[in-house]
């Protein structure tokens, strides 16, 4: 006989809205107690290394606005990204293709800057810099989308593949000197991807708050965030999507066109992900091999863990980055703890997020010694 | 004292503000099968999903040979001997029958034993299966998937057996078949009990019949002591007519007109072939057949969701072979067809009802926004025409219980005011309120001047409905008849092929009307139209 296991699972109904938020938040002090378990191993005292994580390095820091601009950059990708990829999962797409499309739009920003970033006025460059880069990641994203429509091939395979295409298509501009290649700087000797001219660096707005502005990347994908969310509520367009993703079938007998529908979403997901990475080149004003910060890894979490809405991933995606920019704020001041114990603190915090995130919707029961016996 | 093998007293479960079951008793002997029997929304699923640990009870007991138990889990269930057949087959389409059955083997081990095949052979005839081990659930038939799930609960140990509707998908023959296991798992001392909603199966298989209305328990009556006018009193909670009525309405022109029409399955086969029919206006055709002799192919092919091999579609005179589905609604020819599981065309189960409203004509308003006042309008008068039973016009449909899904399908469509409508399987797992209820609007539709085309499994019920019955075997036409004049042995005999009447007059060959348009459409062409 094999042996009985002690617990079983079982279903949880009716759970409050107020019972998942309190149990995330459990989750949340429980990984990080651990964390702080540790710190103190390596002689390090948690509370201090935890007041700089949260404090994200603002308080008491002569150039706190450096730290702001900092986590807008690292931000602005990632909620962008992940409303991206929202609207390909509703319809049931599993683009984890991201990462690629992330690159793509950067290098077809970091082209239109190189080339034409001298001649041109700024903002004819960063929009010229915005729509090459949109339109370059959306193809990239479609032409997954088309194979998978007309042939049937399958998305998450191709997406992945696709993804080290990209890199390495990044990797050979940066890495082959030559005459012919503009992307990197004439003045050095090894291969380097050269600074963008000023012209095609992303404008940032003046704010009342002394030196620091505010990236105009940002609010463009506040905005767009906004229109996301009205277009998958309130449009026809919107509309098809849910319905494709929940009954292809329906949708075909509805009349709908439905390889239409698949192509037109993501070739919008992929598009607003390659712009993206367009404005995280001109937010940067260069390119770099490890420029996409995982935003298509990370993004597909936020997407998921926020249950596709996007007033969730807005707020979900401004969680995690608190945590990476925290956590690399901290990890810079104490030398003595290694700069991998931020990801591995990400890392526990989201676990145990998911963890609570499963046992919101199951619950364990133990056995009762009666009923194993039957 | 009887000694019940299950006794449930006083149960009570609610989902939020809503009583699913209030204070029901129940409770079934040995070798007993007991039937229970209620409307679509009764609780019935409920009531048995307690007894096999998916939901727990908010109050009450239930007692297995006496003792109290309580069951948290289907592990639990299982460990108590409680077997159940879900209306929705639980299995792995990609394994075979006797992997389905290992998989959930107690102690069965990481490993798959070489014997398992044979062990499940064995099995399966000791209780006269007749099941292949090594076959694959995905080439199964309905019916053989059914089979396999009992085998599963059997081989698990089960003592108790529910099946939760288990006749609503398989054919006459293959509910005789399952009847006849039945019998013998009640000879060899199980409990069984049975969902359904055909009160003939009820009467013919049961000892007892337990009925719930509202989520009420009414009474529990021995079978032999009632009658199919008693048992729908108990259930409905008032008189009701069982006669299906067949209105006298002028008919008019032919609405729709098949010619040679041949299709191709999905596999490449030849599902329809060579078949003839016209639809006129006040009239219903009905459809029978074996399952899977087409008639999907059919509704699809009409809808223009499939494209055909050869033959003529016309509707008033037009062409319709090629069209684009969104053309063929637009000429108002409205299908609807109930899958096997109930929501596999037609619907987006997760959407509310206003989106599902408005599935065929968003596209219809100006502008880039949907418009959902039309929608909620819509689904608002659906609701109170048809006494559909949902919290609200924003509840996603597969929220609902299957009568009321079916509803909302049929609402919708009738509401686009289509002249043709195709309909198939409408009262699939229906209780014979809601099935009444579908019957009046397609009657209310006929008079109206729709021609309907009507796909059913009942004979009764289509002879007592339909003008006309075509009978379809393996795709080929085998007669048209009058549904007045017609024997259900005659089109027995039909259905599988032993008959054949499509020639019975040389001048009038079945499926081609006297004063088509067909004719008509050519002439004015000036040529035959391909």
């Amino acid at each position: 006989m094999k042996k009985q296991s002690s617990f079983h699972m079982v279903k949880r109904e009716g759970v409050k809205w107020q019972q998942i938020a309190m149990s995330y938040l459990i989750a949340i002090v429980v990984a990080i107690a651990l964390g702080g378990v540790l710190l103190s191993v390596q002689n390090v005292n948690p509370f201090d290394y935890y007041k700089d994580m949260f404090s994200l390095g603002v308080v008491g820091n002569k150039f706190a606005y450096k730290q702001v601009e900092a986590f807008i950059k690292l931000f602005t990708p990632l909620l962008l990204t992940s409303v991206a990829l929202s609207l390909a999962f509703k319809m049931r797409f599993w683009n984890i293709g991201g990462e690629g499309q992330f690159i793509i739009g950067a290098l077809g920003a970091g082209s239109v800057a190189y080339l034409l970033g001298e001649t041109m006025p700024t903002a004819v460059v960063l929009l010229l810099m915005a729509l090459v880069g949109a339109v370059l990641g959306g193809l990239y994203g479609a032409v997954v989308a088309i194979l998978k429509v007309k042939h049937g091939t399958n998305e998450t395979l191709l997406t992945l593949m696709m993804n080290y295409l990209a890199l390495y298509l990044l990797k050979f501009f940066g890495e082959t000197s030559g005459d012919w290649n503009f992307f990197l700087a004439k003045d050095s000797n090894r291969p380097l991807f050269a600074t963008f001219p000023d012209n095609a660096k992303m404008i940032t707005l003046p704010t009342p708050f002394g030196s620091f502005s505010l990236n105009l990347s940002l609010v463009i994908v506040v905005l767009l965030c906004v229109g996301v969310w009205w277009y998958l509520k309130y449009t026809k367009q919107g509309y098809e999507i849910s319905v494709v993703g929940d009954s292809p079938n329906s949708a075909k007998y509805a009349g709908m066109k439905v390889s239409k529908i698949v192509i037109r979403t993501i070739f919008l997901s992929a598009a607003l992900i390659g712009l993206a990475g367009a404005f995280y080149a001109s937010s940067a004003g260069t390119l770099s091999t490890s420029m996409t910060n995982d935003v298509g890894w990370t993004g597909i979490i936020v997407a998921w863990l926020a249950k596709l809405n996007t007033i969730g991933i807005i707020v979900t995606s401004l969680l995690i980055t608190v945590l990476q920019h925290g956590c690399s704020v901290a990890s810079s001041s104490y030398a003595t703890v290694d700069a991998n114990f931020a990801d591995l603190l990400q890392g526990m915090i989201l676990f145990s997020v998911l963890t609570a995130d499963f046992f919101t919707r199951f619950k364990l029961v133990r056995n009762s010694k009666q009923e194993v016996a039957k | 004292m009887t000694n019940y093998a299950i006794e449930m007293r006083g149960i009570t479960k609610t989902f939020g503000s809503v009583v699913a079951n209030k204070d029901v008793n129940l409770n079934v002997k040995e070798g007993e099968i007991l039937a229970l029997l209620g409307e679509n929304g009764s609780g019935k699923t409920t009531l048995m999903n307690m007894l096999s640990g998916i939901y727990q009870p908010d109050c009450g007991e239930i007692l297995m040979g006496g003792k109290p138990v309580s069951i948290h889990s289907p592990e639990d269930s299982k460990k108590l001997g409680v077997g159940m057949v879900h209306q929705h087959f639980k299995l792995v389409d990609v394994f075979t029958a006797a992997d389905n059955i290992w998989l959930g083997k107690e102690d069965g081990g990481q490993l798959l034993q070489k014997n398992r095949f044979a062990e499940i052979g064995e099995m399966c005839q000791k209780f006269g299966f007749d099941i292949d081990p090594t076959k694959k659930v995905h080439n199964m038939a309905v019916s053989e998937k059914q089979t396999l799930e009992i085998i599963k609960v059997l081989y698990y140990g089960a003592k108790i057996i529910i099946l939760d509707e288990p006749t609503a998908v398989l054919t006459v023959q293959e509910t005789k078949k399952l009847f006849d296991v039945l019998r013998q798992m009640k000879a060899d001392g199980h409990a069984v009990i049975i969902i359904t909603h055909k009160l003939n199966e009820v009467l013919e298989i049961s000892d007892r019949v337990a009925i719930l209305r509202k989520g009420e328990y009414i009474t529990t009556v021995e079978t032999a002591e009632t009658s199919e006018q008693e048992l729908t009193e108990l259930m409905v909670g008032r008189k009701i007519d069982l006669n299906i009525d067949r209105p006298e309405v002028e008919k008019s022109l032919p609405l729709l007109e098949i010619r040679n029409l041949q299709i191709q399955n999905d596999e490449g086969a030849i599902a329809i072939d060579k078949v003839n029919f016209y639809i006129r206006g006040g009239e219903i055709l009905g459809v029978a057949g074996i399952a899977g002799c087409g008639q999907k192919e059919l509704c699809e092919a009409i809808a223009g969701l499939r494209p055909i091999i050869d033959g003529q579609m016309i509707h008033k005179g037009d062409n319709i072979v090629g069209l684009t589905p969104k053309e063929i609604i637009a000429k108002g020819i409205s299908m609807s067809f109930i899958p096997e599981d109930r929501l596999g065309m037609g619907l987006a189960p997760s959407l509310s009802i206003t989106d599902n409203m408005i599935l065929k004509n968003y596209g219809d308003t100006k502008g880039i926004l949907v418009d959902r006042k039309i929608g909620r309008r819509d689904a608002v008068e659906v609701i109170e025409n048809l006494n559909v039973i949902t919290p609200s016009s924003e509840t996603p449909v597969r929220r609902l219980s299957g009568g009321n899904v079916q509803k909302i399908l049929l609402g919708r469509e009738i509401k686009a005011a289509p002249n043709v409508l195709v309909t198939a399987y409408p009262v699939r797992g229906l209780d014979i309120n809601s099935s009444y209820a579908i019957y009046d609007i397609i009657n209310k539709q006929k008079q109206a001047g729709v021609g309907v085309l009507f796909v059913g499994e009942d004979l009764d019920v289509m002879m007592a409905l339909c003008d006309k019955i075509m009978v379809l075997c393996h795709g080929e036409l085998m007669g048209i008849v009058h549904a007045h004049k017609v024997t259900k042995e005659q089109l027995g005999l039909m259905m599988t092929g032993a008959l054949n009447l499509t020639n019975r007059y040389e001048d009038k060959p079945a499926g081609i009307a006297k004063d088509t348009l067909f004719a008509q459409h050519i002439e004015d062409d000036g040529k035959v139209i391909k």
